[in-house]
């Protein structure tokens, strides 16, 4: 009996174990493994082991370029966060405001922008918002008798345009998963704050958030890797072959791309993976302190 | 005193009524403009102007999207594709979540964190040895094949996101119904998946959205025209610049989206908890 | 818990069963049926397909043309699978060096002999040739072309690009949002006209680039103050300008016919090789070759059928029915004999501008060249960076990626 229940847990959580294994570990032990082998277009189907060459020569990319990226990326992540969480704490609040009716109806049209595929948006924002001839924006800005802005040419418009669009991309999750969480809360515990005659602001802050952050914490952790790992936006609002807009922002993961994978040099470009996917563990461990509490 | 309070609240709701509008409208501008787009004769394609009324409205893109390209088909692909992999994750992903919530075992929190540090491995690099893998077991060119793919990109997530509201509920509940003599499979799946609703539903409509949006894995695994699913057989018509109709493009861009607003619409009164909604009181 | 795994059976029964019937159609595939790649306009593709298929009605083989998004990308993957991937695809010719040296191709002279194609233009043979072997059967090639709205533009067109840019100088309002003349002028394609008129280089056929060339700055330099005048060069701008007659011409290639038809425009067309430049040579553009070429596995397997498929594209009604009903210009001369495709005024500026284009690299190396070649003109004409020190940058970065390639 007490052995059958040590076993328990592993039999719960084994099927789920073996797909992850299947489709997340094995990949990165077999980037690491092309990493040490000379895979590139003139060694195709004929490559073998090299040794650490590779490893060797991936290092050389971790130059100033590479460090000024990591710090776009960090800033990139850090900013975006702050503002989605924010931002979707009061507009779910709002949305759960007792007797509002509509609320349906508006969280239905706030999760239209999730509901397009992410290249499609983009394309869209690109084209029919920051364009300098026709796009929104601009069109918005001479009614108002202002000069037309080429948003994407400089890297601090284009940062700043690369994020409000992944902030509206990435909003309707943020909103939706403070909704349940704030349906989650037993309204009971605002009552007896309300007793005690706590306002708006000690209510949030000593009632609401404390107890949404245990259900909130894991999505706020993932998102904010999938923001770290972001390469859509960046890549195809600003560096996409053809229409290169200027600016040369880059993140880890543009800077990797621009670097290792336009060469079709399997070998390299798997260590320079490699490399970058230890820089993203010590990253994690800054946000460490977040997964400790939950 | 209560008086005071009732007006405070309906005006609380006026002004969210006065805002929240606002709001939709500023999200939905680039929307607005797919639509408008969307309904222009293919001669109007983008247009200069500030208005957001289409100058000769038709809805000639959306019959030629729906007629002259295998729409239907693509649609059953991405839904067979949607449920299945919803099904794979979900059921592999609860069931871990409940065990790495409730059982207190060694490496439980190793593995959790290292979980988390595996999903911060961009999935593009992964495609390469995915596709090496399924071509030695023949499940390329395979729904199947997609389905564990998908699977398993989402289970990491599901695990997560799950396990952090299984937390929340209290284990008094379960030990309620273990003195009763219910099984561990019973107590999960009677009192802790109703309990967990809200987390469930929002757990899988992710898991939803991921595959319904999803579009190199099944361009790339899939070989013919005919087993692509929406999002790639858009991006296979109109990925390029120089082959991409505009008014087209849009059209079947808001057609792709509007399954998904019509579940989210439909789901969203079943988002209340079992807690909240008076399952258990105090 | 039951239930959960019943339902999970059933979705795999069920999947499975999907997949199994789908993977006996794809078995139960003929052994004379063709299959072809490609990343290009389906309509196009559609018409050489018909155009075949007819010739081989008799021969019990089909081609089948497969639209594939990131064609590179997939041949990667796909190129040497004999099961899943093609038998053979049609892409430009500057992709040629990478796929040969991946040792997915084989030359076409080992299936089909050499006299069946001695009708192609030289040009487009020439550049589906990769170190001495013939590996690509030219179809259709493009150039770039100077194209104009006839109702907008005033007076004669100039034969000299100064002319132009006086012209441009005078007709365009950048505050009202009209413009002369527009061209994607940070793209590389687009600009080589000019590069190639000054005898700079992006890459030599020793493959060493040339960014930081003094011809190809002066290049650079001489197109910058065109861009200053042609919006902002992104091509779904410049196509709507023109469409919408905001702008009066447009560089462009046949690709954007459909749509200048559509917006009713009255086209007339101009050849870049028309241009002078003030160094007393023209303007000289890329020019890209739509070929064929044959996996390996399927030259091994499918000889007989693919020789058979070979010689029916060279007949020259495939070209003729491409001109017609595409306005491609035919990469077999023949083609040319038959009266509507020398009278297409469009095809007719491409025959000419392909006596002095210059086909575009397709040595392996070239494919790193395009990011840093375009990271250098936006750096120019977009961020306003100093030129000299653009080039030099970007000319180690175009280095270093060749490096990376080995």
């Amino acid at each position: 009996m007490k052995t059958k229940k040590r076993f328990l847990p592993w039999k719960y959580a084994l099927p789920a174990l073996a797909l992850i294994g299947v489709i997340v570990v094995f990949p990165i032990l077999y980037t690491g493994y092309i990493s040490l082998t000379n895979m590139n277009m003139y060694h195709w189907n004929d490559y073998h082991l090299i040794g650490f060459e590779n490893f060797q020569r991936a290092l050389t990319k971790v130059d100033s370029g590479f460090l000024s990226a990591l710090i776009t990326t960090i800033i990139w992540t850090v900013l975006n966060m702050l503002i989605q969480v924010a931002l979707a704490y009061f507009l779910a609040l709002g949305l759960n405001a007792q007797g509002l009716r509509l609320a349906r109806v508006y969280k239905t049209l706030l999760m239209f922008p999730w509901a397009m595929p992410a290249y499609v948006s983009i394309l869209l924002w690109r084209v029919g918002m920051f364009n300098t001839e026709f796009g929104f924006l601009n069109k918005l800005l001479t009614a108002m008798g202002l000069e037309r802005v080429n948003f994407l040419s400089r890297n601090i418009p284009a940062f700043l345009s690369c994020m409000l669009l992944n902030l509206w991309m990435a909003m309707p999750f943020m909103i939706m998963m403070m909704d349940s969480a704030l349906r989650s809360v037993d309204r009971s515990y605002y009552e007896s704050a309300k007793l005690d005659g706590a306002g708006f602001w000690t209510q949030n802050w000593y009632v609401t958030i404390p107890a949404i952050k245990p259900v909130l914490a894991p999505a706020v952790i993932m998102t904010a890797f999938t923001t770290f790992k972001q390469f859509d936006i960046v890549y195809l609002l600003t560096m996409q072959r053809g229409s290169l807009s200027g600016a040369t922002l880059q993140t880890v993961i543009t800077y990797a791309h621009q670097n290792a994978f336009v060469s079709n040099n399997y070998g390299l470009s798997s260590a320079v993976s490699i490399i970058i996917f230890l820089f993203i563990i010590v990253f994690s461990i800054f946000t460490n302190k977040g997964v400790e509490e939950t | 005193m209560k008086n005071r309070k009732k007006v405070k609240r309906a005006g609380g709701v006026i002004l969210i009524n006065l805002i929240f509008p606002i709001i939709c409208f500023v999200t939905l501008i680039p929307i607005f403009y797919a639509v408008t787009l969307s309904l222009e004769g293919a001669g109007g394609a983008l247009s200069s102007g500030l208005s957001f009324i289409p100058q000769e409205p038709t809805l000639e893109n959306y019959r030629a999207i729906l007629v002259e390209e295998p729409f239907l088909l693509w649609l059953k692909n991405s839904a067979i594709l949607s449920v299945g992999t919803m099904i794979a994750a979900m059921g592999t992903a609860v069931t871990a979540a409940y065990a790495f919530s409730r059982y207190r075992f060694r490496a439980r929190k190793s593995i959790l964190r290292l979980l988390l540090i595996l999903n911060a491995f961009p999935q593009i690099l992964s495609m390469f040895a995915i596709f090496r893998l399924f071509r030695t077991f023949h499940l390329l060119n395979s729904y199947l094949g997609l389905i564990i793919v998908y699977a398993g990109s989402m289970c990491i997530f599901c695990i997560w996101n799950m396990k952090g509201y299984f937390d929340t509920i209290p284990v008094e509940i379960e030990e309620a119904a273990q003195i009763d003599g219910a099984g561990g499979r019973q107590i999960l799946m009677r009192i802790v998946l109703p309990l967990a609703r809200p987390a469930m539903i929002v757990t899988a409509v992710m898991v939803l959205i991921y595959v319904w949006n999803e579009y190199l894995f099944s361009t790339t695994f899939m070989m013919s025209e005919s087993s692509y699913t929406l999002a790639g057989g858009l991006y296979q018509l109109q990925s390029n610049d120089y082959s991409r109709s505009w008014p087209l493009f849009s059209a079947a861009s808001v057609l792709v989206s509007v399954p998904i607003l019509i579940v989210f619409f439909c789901i969203q009164k079943y988002m209340v908890s079992g807690l909240t909604a008076g399952g258990v009181k105090g | 818990m039951k239930n959960r795994k019943t339902a999970l059976l059933l979705c795999a029964a069920m999947t499975i069963g999907i997949l199994s019937g789908y993977s006996e159609t794809v078995q139960a595939e003929e052994p004379a049926e063709i299959s072809i790649w490609h990343d290009g306009d389906e309509a196009i593709m559609q018409v050489i397909q018909e155009q075949v298929n007819e010739e081989l009605s008799g021969d019990s083989i089909t081609v089948n043309f497969e639209k594939k998004s990131g064609l590179t990308d997939q041949l990667k993957l796909y190129g040497n699978d004999a099961a899943n991937g093609p038998d053979m695809y049609l892409y430009a010719h500057d992709s040629l060096g990478t796929f040969a040296e991946m040792g997915m191709l084989s030359p076409i002279t080992e299936v089909v002999s050499e006299d069946v194609y001695q009708d192609m233009l030289p040009m487009t043979l020439e550049a589906g040739q990769y170190k001495g072997e013939q590996y690509l059967l030219p179809v259709y090639y493009e150039t770039l072309l100077f194209m104009y709205n006839k109702d907008l533009w005033e007076g004669g067109i100039p034969d000299t690009t100064e002319g132009l840019y006086e012209y441009m100088t005078a007709h365009t309002d950048t505050e009202a949002g009209t413009y002369a003349l527009v061209n994607q002028h940070s793209t590389a394609y687009n600009v080589a006209p000019v590069i190639n008129g000054f005898g700079g280089y992006i890459i030599d056929e020793n493959a060493a680039p040339g960014l930081n060339e003094e011809k190809t700055k002066e290049a650079i330099a001489y197109n910058k103050k065109f861009a200053e005048l042609e919006a902002d060069g992104d091509y779904n701008t410049i196509t709507t300008l023109f469409n919408e007659g905001k702008a009066a011409a447009i560089i462009g290639g046949p690709w954007l016919i459909s749509g200048i038809r559509e917006a009713g425009i009255n086209l007339g067309i101009k050849s870049l090789a028309e241009f002078e430049l003030p160094n007393g040579s023209t303007l000289m553009p890329y020019s890209g070759v739509q070929g064929i070429g044959v996996m390996k596995h399927a030259a091994e397997e499918k000889k007989d059928a693919l020789e058979k498929v070979f010689t029916a594209l060279c007949d020259p009604a495939v070209g003729i029915a491409l001109a017609e009903q595409s306005n491609c210009a035919p990469a077999n001369q023949i083609s040319y004999e038959d009266e509507t495709v020398a009278g297409n005024e469009m095809i007719a500026a491409m025959k000419s501008t392909a006596e002095v284009a210059v086909p575009m690299p397709n040595i392996p190396e070239m494919s790193v060249m395009w990011g840093p070649a375009e990271s250098l003109l936006a750096a120019v004409n977009k961020s306003g960076e100093d030129l000299d020190s653009a080039a030099d940058q970007y000319q180690k970065a175009a280095e270093t990626a060749i490096a990376d390639m080995q």
